[in-house]
Formats: C-alpha cells, sequence, structure tokens
C-alpha cells in the first residue's frame, strides 16, 4: 500500500516535471504553479518560528517585501544579475530579522505577535511613503527578467558571440522556481536535523528547560528570525523578477495571514505540512476567485474561507495535516543505523 | 571540607514576598546533600538560583567546578549548564512530542559546536559530531536504563521513566553538579529503590548530587549531609541524626508544641 502510494507519488512529480514542455501547457495554469512554488518557500521560512520555535510571528510578509524591493531596486538602479540579487536579498532581510529580533524577541507569546504585526504595517508604510526611494504607491515598473549570462565562457573559449538567455514566459520560471523550492527543503530538512534545529524544537517545547540544556535562547531566537526572514526575502527576489512589478500593496499584512494559514494547515513544525498547505490554499484561492464573481461575491470574500479552514482546523485537526514534529530527523542514516543497533541489542 | 558549591548569604525577595532570607550552606564535593522543608519553604527557588533562573537579590553563590572558585549568582541558565550544574524540575519538562534521543541529544547542546552552516553544508565536522552527539547520548541513556526506549516519544514514557529520563538529560550535560528537584515524586517503591542506585552510580561518575524530596525514609538514607529550609531561612544543617533530633525541625513539620509532646 504504502509503495504503491511512493510510486504514485514519483509519477505525478515526474508528470508535473514535465508538464511545461508538452503541448498541453497552458500559461494561465503554469502562472498559478510558479505562485504555489513562491508560496511553499514563504511557507517554509515561516514555519521556522511558529513551527520549530513556536513564536507566532505576524510579520512575515514584511521579508518577503524587502527582499522584492531589494531585488526591483538593484536590478532598476543597477542592473544587477539575479544570481547576485538572490543572495543579497537574503542577507538584507536576514540583516532586517536580526534588527526587528534583538529588541523583541525578549517579549513572549501575544506580545511578540503584535510588535511582527507592527512591523509588516511599517513595512508597507515604509514602502508607500517613501516615494524617493521606492515610487510609493505607484510601485517600481519595468523590472528585466532573470537571465542566464554565460558571455564570459564565451569570450573564455574564444568564441565572439554573446551567450545570453533572457528568462520569457513561464516556463523558465517553473524550472527556476522548483530549483528554488528543492534547494530550500535541502536546506530545511538539513537544519531541522541538527544541532540548531534541536534547540530550536526545545525552545518550542519548553523553553524553561532548554535554556537549562545550555541553549541560549535569546541567541537562537534571533538566529531562528535570520534564517526565516532571509528566506522570505529570498522568495521575494524571485517574485520581484517573476511578476517584473512591484507595489506596496502587494505586501499587506493579508499574505502573512495566507502564509500562516499554509504551515497551521500543513501541521505546524512539518516541513512537507507546509509545501502541502501552500498548494491546497494557493489552489483554493484561484477557485475561489472564479467561483466568487459567479456567486455575486466579491473576491475578496475569500479570506472568509481561510478562516473558516482555520476554525475547522483548530477543532478537528489542530496538530494540521501532517502532527509529527522533527519528521525528517527520523529519516536521517544516523537514526536508521540506531534503529538497526537497537533491533541487535533486542535479539541478543 | 572541600566544596563544590558555598551559599553564602543569599536572600531572594517577589516583591514584598521574602522568599529565601540569609540563607548559607555549603556543599561537600563528592556527597548527596539533602535540601529539605515543608512545603513553600523556598528549596526549589533556592535550586533556581543556583542554576541560573533567578538572580538573587542579595548574597553570593560560588561554584567550584574544578579548583577555581567563582562567584555565580546572577548568571544565565545557558552559562551555568556550560559551567557544570545541571537539574531536573519538580514537575517534569521534557520535551514531550520529541524522541528520548532528542532530548537527550539536547542535553549535548551546550557541549558541541555546529552552527547553521555546518548544519545546511554538512561538513565532515560536523557530522562526526553528530555521530557523537548519539553515542554519548545512548550512553546517557544506558546508563540510566531506557536505551531500549531511544526512539519512542518521551510523553509515551511512564511517569518514573519520564523522571530518568530527565535525568539522562541532565547527565548528558556533563554536569559537576547535579540538582534534583524531587526525583523520587510519584514513583513506586520499586522505581524508588532503582533511583537510588542511579544516584549512587551518579556519585560514582563523581557528579555531586544536590537533592530536594519529601520522602524522609529515602532521605535520612542515602544522604550524609541536610539543609532543612522553612519559610525561606535555614533552621538546621547537619547528619540526618543532628537534624532529626532538631526542635526547630520538628516544629516546622509538625506544628508548634510536637517537639515538647
Amino acid at each position: 500500500m504504502r509503495g504503491a502510494f511512493k510510486t504514485l507519488l514519483y509519477l505525478a512529480a515526474a508528470a508535473a516535471l514535465a508538464y511545461p514542455l508538452t503541448p498541453f501547457r497552458d500559461v494561465y495554469v503554469l502562472h498559478v504553479l510558479v505562485l504555489i512554488m513562491v508560496y511553499m518557500v514563504l511557507a517554509m521560512g515561516l514555519n521556522i518560528l511558529p513551527g520549530f520555535c513556536g513564536l507566532l510571528d505576524l510579520g512575515f510578509v514584511g521579508f518577503y517585501g524587502i527582499g522584492a524591493y531589494t531585488a526591483g531596486l538593484l536590478t532598476i538602479h543597477y542592473n544587477m544579475s539575479f544570481w547576485l540579487i538572490v543572495p543579497l536579498a537574503a542577507v538584507n532581510g536576514a540583516f532586517f530579522g536580526v534588527m526587528l529580533g534583538v529588541p523583541t524577541l525578549r517579549l513572549v507569546g501575544d506580545y511578540f505577535a503584535i510588535v511582527t504585526f507592527g512591523f509588516s504595517e511599517l513595512v508597507v508604510l515604509f514602502l508607500t511613503n517613501e516615494i524617493w526611494l521606492t515610487r510609493g504607491p505607484l510601485g517600481v515598473p519595468g523590472i528585466a527578467p532573470v537571465s542566464i549570462d554565460a558571455t564570459w565562457l564565451a569570450t573564455l573559449l574564444g568564441v565572439d558571440s554573446r551567450w545570453r538567455y533572457a528568462f520569457r514566459g513561464e516556463v523558465p520560471y517553473f524550472y527556476l522556481g522548483l530549483l528554488m523550492v528543492i534547494l530550500v527543503y535541502c536546506g530545511m530538512r538539513r537544519l531541522e536535523d541538527s544541532r540548531l534545529g534541536r534547540a530550536w524544537l526545545a525552545i518550542r517545547e519548553d523553553p524553561m528547560a532548554a535554556a537549562s540544556c545550555g541553549v541560549d535562547l535569546l541567541a537562537y531566537k534571533v538566529i531562528a528570525f535570520a534564517v526565516s526572514a532571509g528566506i522570505g526575502a529570498m522568495a521575494g527576489a524571485f517574485f520581484a523578477r517573476w511578476t517584473l512589478f512591484i507595489s506596496p500593496d502587494m505586501f499587506k499584512f493579508w499574505e502573512s495571514f495566507l502564509v500562516l494559514c499554509m504551515v497551521v494547515l500543513g501541521g505546524l513544525g512539518n516541513i512537507n505540512g507546509a509545501l502541502v498547505g501552500a498548494v491546497i490554499l494557493i489552489a483554493l484561492g484561484e477557485l475561489l476567485r472564479v467561483a466568487l464573481p459567479r456567486l455575486g461575491l466579491p473576491t475578496e470574500t475569500r479570506f472568509l474561507a481561510y478562516g473558516l479552514i482555520m476554525v475547522l482546523i483548530m477543532r478537528f485537526r489542530p496538530g494540521g495535516i501532517f502532527t509529527q514534529v522533527a519528521e525528517t530527523t527520523m529519516q536521517s542514516g544516523l537514526i536508521k543505523e540506531l534503529r538497526a543497533r537497537l533491533a541487535a541489542r533486542r535479539t541478543a | 571540607m572541600d566544596a563544590i558549591l558555598k551559599v553564602e548569604g543569599v536572600s531572594k525577595r517577589f516583591g514584598g514576598l521574602l522568599a529565601l532570607g540569609d540563607v548559607s550552606f555549603a556543599v561537600e564535593r563528592g556527597a548527596i546533600m539533602g535540601l529539605i522543608g515543608p512545603n513553600g519553604a523556598g528549596k526549589t527557588t533556592m535550586f533556581n538560583c543556583v542554576a541560573g533562573i533567578y538572580k538573587p537579590t542579595e548574597g553570593r553563590i560560588l561554584f567550584a567546578a574544578d579548583d577555581a572558585q567563582r562567584d555565580v549568582a546572577g548568571r544565565k541558565p545557558e552559562r551555568m549548564t556550560a559551567l557544570g550544574v545541571a537539574r531536573t524540575f519538580q514537575n517534569i519538562r521534557l520535551f514531550a512530542s520529541l524522541t528520548v534521543l532528542d532530548n537527550v541529544r539536547i542535553g549535548r547542546h551546550c557541549r558541541t559546536a555546529a552552527n547553521f552552516f555546518g548544519a545546511v553544508l554538512r561538513t565532515r565536522s560536523q557530522r562526526a559530531e553528530e555521530r557523537r552527539i548519539v553515542d554519548d547520548a545512548m550512553e546517557c541513556l544506558d546508563f540510566v536504563g531506557l536505551g531500549e526506549a531511544a526512539l519512542s516519544q518521551a510523553s509515551s514514557l511512564s511517569y518514573g521513566d519520564q523522571r530518568r529520563l530527565e535525568i539522562a538529560r541532565a547527565l548528558a550535560t556533563q554536569p559537576r553538579l547535579l540538582l534534583l528537584d524531587e526525583p523520587a515524586a510519584g514513583m513506586n517503591p520499586r522505581e524508588t529503590e532503582a533511583l537510588v542506585d542511579l544516584i549512587h552510580a551518579i556519585l560514582a561518575r563523581g557528579v555531586t548530587v544536590v537533592l530536594i524530596e519529601h520522602d524522609m525514609k529515602l532521605v535520612m538514607r542515602i544522604c550524609k549531609h541536610l539543609v532543612v529550609l522553612d519559610h525561606g531561612v535555614k533552621i538546621a544543617d547537619g547528619t540526618p541524626q543532628e537534624v532529626r533530633a532538631n526542635p526547630d525541625v520538628i516544629e516546622a513539620y509538625l506544628g508548634k508544641g510536637a517537639a515538647h509532646a
């Protein structure tokens, strides 16, 4: 049963991989798939805070916005390469994460959530009002798409031509987004199954006991905040170079709430859950976008559906779809080895 | 006396409440000391001061992991753990949804070093360290007799086993001084017997033990030295025989007039 399910999953993954190259591809579907991948990265990034550390962060979208504007402005003014911009945006997001985290992570529970909420509002106000930098509510249009420039390689090989490929349409973004999701996913798995990840989970489970084990609570919360913010900013950088236009109202509070819903729906602290949560809620959002106007309702009412989902999850399955915490840890080679050792000991 | 811990004139105030008033005592290296007293006497507050959770309002706490003695009053809990003070909690505080092994692996935190980059890049030294962490954690689990349960969820253990797991987690920090807060609470007689053996085995590892305990029979049996607190004040300090005969102690436990009856 389990084996059959796995085979089915692999087949579905292979079909999804090949889809953009088939003649059945549809621009709208591809667009939604890329959007799902952006939210997958966001959900994995946010998962670190409420999922691993037990910190309610309502201002995650602030870092997403910082990343998007960092990428957008660097592209507009300096025409910088995407491959350079992504790490810069991530570092910039992490920097703001530390700036916000150091003074506020001493707060606990609801107080911390309120501060993060205020931060994301602050980011939107800054983007709206500091017109000299961000052009305000007009947004930043005309951002160049991602391109791969290998002219240096051509020069190196002595070929006199420009080896430059600029992304057009959704297909290359699909594969670029996939690459980003896979990299972040692998990184998250490695973090979860490490000294750092265990310290985070200890903070979530019991801060006092964690401190008694030698975990410096403030330091590890700040690291979590920085990593989470960095991933959020990275997704923002991708978003800016994909939609080619950004404006402050793309980074309103609702986005934070949506990403939080994905993490809670998937299962707090479960990386696979974050991915599944992103798929479900983005797909649902697109369905509602079509269905609601037919019912004579404005599309904004879709937030009612998200709220309803949250209420139902809290009532019937408070742990989310995947309830297992530290799931990837149990799949690591060391644990498998230990399991075999324990089994051998039992039979001896 | 070679003291691993000297508490000198420690007071702790919470607003108008005096939880500890000018308490002084010393803990001999390599011995078991008992800290006893009626409910609300300030025993756990004393532990929290030594473990760094509370900063004493007044007084000095001198800790000598090896030779050098230093005043550690007001240091943070993670610093105290690094210096060699570990503790268990009165109301068990395990990482409930993690495995037994992970609980103890977190105990290795302060003796290991891998950081963010090591974790993401899986460097050779990080992988070697992870392997050592598993081995050290398993050693601690086998020591308390929970090796077989390493991969079960911590919250699935029986009450007595959860207390043993807390001890294993504390031992994983390689302490010189172990503070046990009511380790026998909720244990049946057989589990208590096993606990006595375990405490002696811990002592044999060169770890000094201080325990808070309400089970007087247990305390009188395994401690060479007792300190009695009542209403935040030390009322007796000495061998079990001396303490048992002390009229203040009898009064604190049984009420006024009991000593004369």
